[in-house]
């Protein structure tokens, strides 16, 4: 009877254990040091750009899975051009998130596993504030001229560079050529377009592509999320209500179906390939696939976003930057093989090979790039106008207060107002955060 | 006076006996004590250590002293409660669905028929999918433009774009996944009942449904009620469904992906490992609510 009885709190124990085993996978970091609000980087490591010269062993390189296989090809190449430092790569999951948790889990176990990773644009702050990135404004300097401006504003916190970029992006607009007479000038014409055929899909899924889906809008109708001085939330203006309004009608109405709350980039692509929309917001990245793609192949092309009635044009900038880990042990090394991967040569193999956006702005020149990316000229205008998206070392819980509240409203189980009010609040305590 | 003094020391000896014997024991059981200690008492006194710190998202390094501030936080907060109880419909939903399936299965696989084995074995596939794969499957047969639900049924509903059926998507995910678990339990139990109880149960002439009511169930309760607390207390846990379905939007936020939100992707430490020690000591409760009504059962059946 005991023996029952033990066997039956040993089952709960070992349940109940693993439930908090979960929340405990990482060191919060110790000690009260430093007590400043501001100057977070203050103390952050450089690294010496003299200290790739001769630099030898080995290297990792933390990367999101190389799904179009150039990161791949590029290590290849360096490892036989470098024979004394090796570089190995290890691939994280391909959702975003789970690329964020896995290097973030190691970097608070203060763990060189990855000497070099590959950040999404958006994680510099968060990083660096935490002191986790090398400061590499020495390397960077030396190659100013070489990358779009609006792609290194993504790598700067507090005045320092923390990463050379590696990959841009911005979203475009995907339409079929069968269907759509004349690319529409404005996002009201567009809706109207799309309502009166197969309708627009994009990325409505409560997540980050969320956050940039609405920011494209926001942006363009003269919205912003945070005051200047980074200090309070702007979210709940005008201009983002009427944005958000008009996403949500676009639901309503069936310019878009009512689907796009749950999709991602992929479920998106899969819809418009299967045939079954007439516009599609996605990233450069769907060009090369959709040409394969029986039901949407030789009858689509690409464009540059619209210009938003009362308002402008605008994009929210994408991509990935190469940064290098406070607890590597041979940045040197990091440094070098990340100056051989955003080479001028390099970035434009990316583009013509494998339709990587450059971030170099000379790689858009280079013929076999315009040979292979027909669309080049619209990628190089939204990359060159993208706006970033909030840098804040709490970003995590600001886009999450924008995609959760936004998705709520396009489902309509909220209104817009309301959502953008829950939004505010959500933000300004994000702010708060100690 | 001999008889006396023998009984005099017996109580003594015996009491002598005892302690050293406890004492061996207790050295016996030291190694995995010290064991569990390491596994399970140290993650969860830090867990706690955490909970009751806040450290800064702004400067590396930088904590403080909460008490129990974060736990207010998390109590005060309307999501907690939202999580709580999205938590417990779920847990309830699939419980019940997979007690009652499970049940039907391990009747079916009990009986003998050509082909048992062969059944016995596809049945048990779902429950090796791994629930990522579970969830993925079930997202893409859920898919409001290509799903095969919506071919089916000509519908062109958001299934997990809606509440309640992302809940209702996420229940049956699991009920197709963990039936199978619960009929393996239930099958185990089946076998030990002697068949003799049957065949002298039909010779009085009872019907099918009395020999199940009065033989089966009753004599199925324990494993019936092992199996019960497994699944509520694994089902109280759940994660990776609402991770992968619906990244707990439209009522299917639960009690780990809360915690995982804000310790991992959100990095609040602090406040994160309150909510990890928060639905700690729901599960914890639940389970001795369980042993405490549930489990004297078990053992008043067993004296029986």
């Amino acid at each position: 009877m005991s023996k029952r009885f033990l066997f039956l709190l040993c089952a709960a124990l070992a349940c109940a254990v693993l439930v908090a085993a979960c929340g405990d996978d990482g060191d919060g970091g110790g000690g009260g040091a430093g007590t400043e609000e501001t100057g977070s980087t203050e103390g952050v490591k450089a690294v010496d750009p003299a200290s790739m010269e001769g630099a030898t062993g080995e290297v990792t390189y933390c990367s999101g899975k190389d799904t179009s296989g150039d990161l791949k090809e590029t290590i290849a190449e360096f490892n036989e051009a470098n024979p004394d430092l090796k570089v190995t790569l290890v691939e994280f999951p391909e959702d975003a998130q789970q690329q964020h948790d896995q290097f973030v889990q190691r970097q608070k176990a203060k763990s060189g596993d990855c000497d070099g990773f590959e950040e999404d644009v958006v994680w510099t702050a968060e990083f660096a504030s935490q002191k986790w990135l090398l400061d590499m404004s020495d390397y960077i300097e030396t190659r100013k001229d070489d990358f779009i401006p609006s792609t290194l504003e993504t790598v700067t916190f507090d005045g320092k560079v923390f990463g050379a970029p590696r990959a841009s992006d911005a979203g475009m607009m995907y339409y079929r050529t069968d269907q759509v007479k004349e690319f529409p000038a404005t996002w009201q014409a567009l809706y109207e377009q799309a309502a009166a055929n197969d309708g627009l899909v994009y990325q409505g899924s409560a997540y980050e592509g969320l956050t940039v889906d609405f920011l494209e809008y926001a942006f363009a109708a003269g919205g912003t999320v945070l005051s200047e001085d980074g200090t309070k939330s702007t979210i709940n203006s005008e201009e983002n209500i009427g944005a958000l309004q008009f996403m949500a009608d676009g639901i309503k109405n069936g310019a878009a179906p009512k689907a796009v709350t749950t999709m991602t980039e992929e479920p998106a692509r899969r819809t418009w390939e299967a045939g079954k929309a007439t516009f599609m917001r996605n990233w450069s990245y769907c060009y090369a696939l959709s040409q394969k793609a029986p039901n949407v192949k030789g009858k689509f092309a690409v464009a540059p976003y619209p210009e938003y009635e009362g308002g402008g044009k605008a994009a929210v900038l994408g991509g990935h930057n190469m940064v290098i880990s406070a607890y590597s042990e041979n940045p040197g090394g990091t440094l070098k093989f990340i100056d051989y991967a955003t080479s001028p040569e390099r970035i434009a193999k990316n583009a013509s090979k494998y339709s990587k956006t450059p971030t170099i702005g000379a790689a858009f020149d280079d013929p076999a790039v315009k040979k292979a990316m027909p669309f080049a000229e619209a990628l190089r205008e939204g990359v060159e106008n993208a706006k970033s998206r909030p840098v804040s070392p709490v970003y995590p819980q600001i886009s999450e207060a924008i995609f959760k509240n936004v998705n709520a409203a396009l489902s309509g189980s909220t209104t817009p107002e309301e959502a953008l009010k829950q939004a505010d609040s959500d933000i300004n305590e994000a702010l708060a955060t100690f | 006076m001999e008889a006396a003094s023998i009984k005099a020391g017996t109580p003594k000896g015996r009491r002598s006996r005892g302690t050293s014997e406890r004492r061996l024991a207790a050295y016996m059981v030291s190694p995995s004590l010290l064991l569990i200690a390491l596994v399970a008492a140290y993650p969860i006194g830090y867990a706690v250590w955490l909970s009751l710190h806040e450290y800064s998202v702004r400067v590396a390094g930088l904590s403080r002293w909460a008490g129990l501030d974060n736990y207010s936080t998390a109590l005060s907060d309307p999501e907690f409660w939202d999580a709580v109880q999205n938590t417990f419909i779920f847990t309830a939903g699939s419980v019940t669905f997979e007690v009652i399936i499970g049940m039907g299965m391990a009747l079916a696989m009990h009986s003998a028929f050509r082909g048992q084995g062969l059944l016995r074995t596809v049945v048990l596939v779902p429950w090796a999918v791994l629930t990522v794969v579970t969830a993925m499957m079930w997202r893409t047969i859920f898919d409001p433009t290509l799903g095969l639900v919506n071919s089916i049924l000509g519908t062109d509903i958001v299934w997990l774009g809606e509440s309640p059926h992302a809940m209702i998507v996420m229940i049956i995910a699991d009920v197709w996944k963990t039936a199978p678990f619960m009929a393996l339990l239930l099958l185990a139990g089946l076998q030990v009942i002697p068949g003799e109880i049957y065949e002298a149960a039909k010779v009085d002439g009872a019907t099918m449904w009395q020999r199940f009511s009065r033989i089966t169930l009753p004599l199925l309760m324990p494993a019936l009620l092992v199996a019960l607390i497994f699944r509520t207390l694994d089902a109280l846990r759940i994660f990776d469904l609402p991770f992968v379905l619906t990244k707990g939007t439209h009522g299917t936020n639960t009690l780990s992906l809360e915690a995982y939100q804000t310790f991992t992707a959100n990095n609040i430490i602090g406040l994160g490992a309150a909510l990890a020690v928060l639905t700690f000591i729901i599960v914890m409760a639940v389970s001795f609510l369980y042993i405490r009504f549930v489990g004297g059962n078990i053992r008043g059946l067993a004296e029986e």
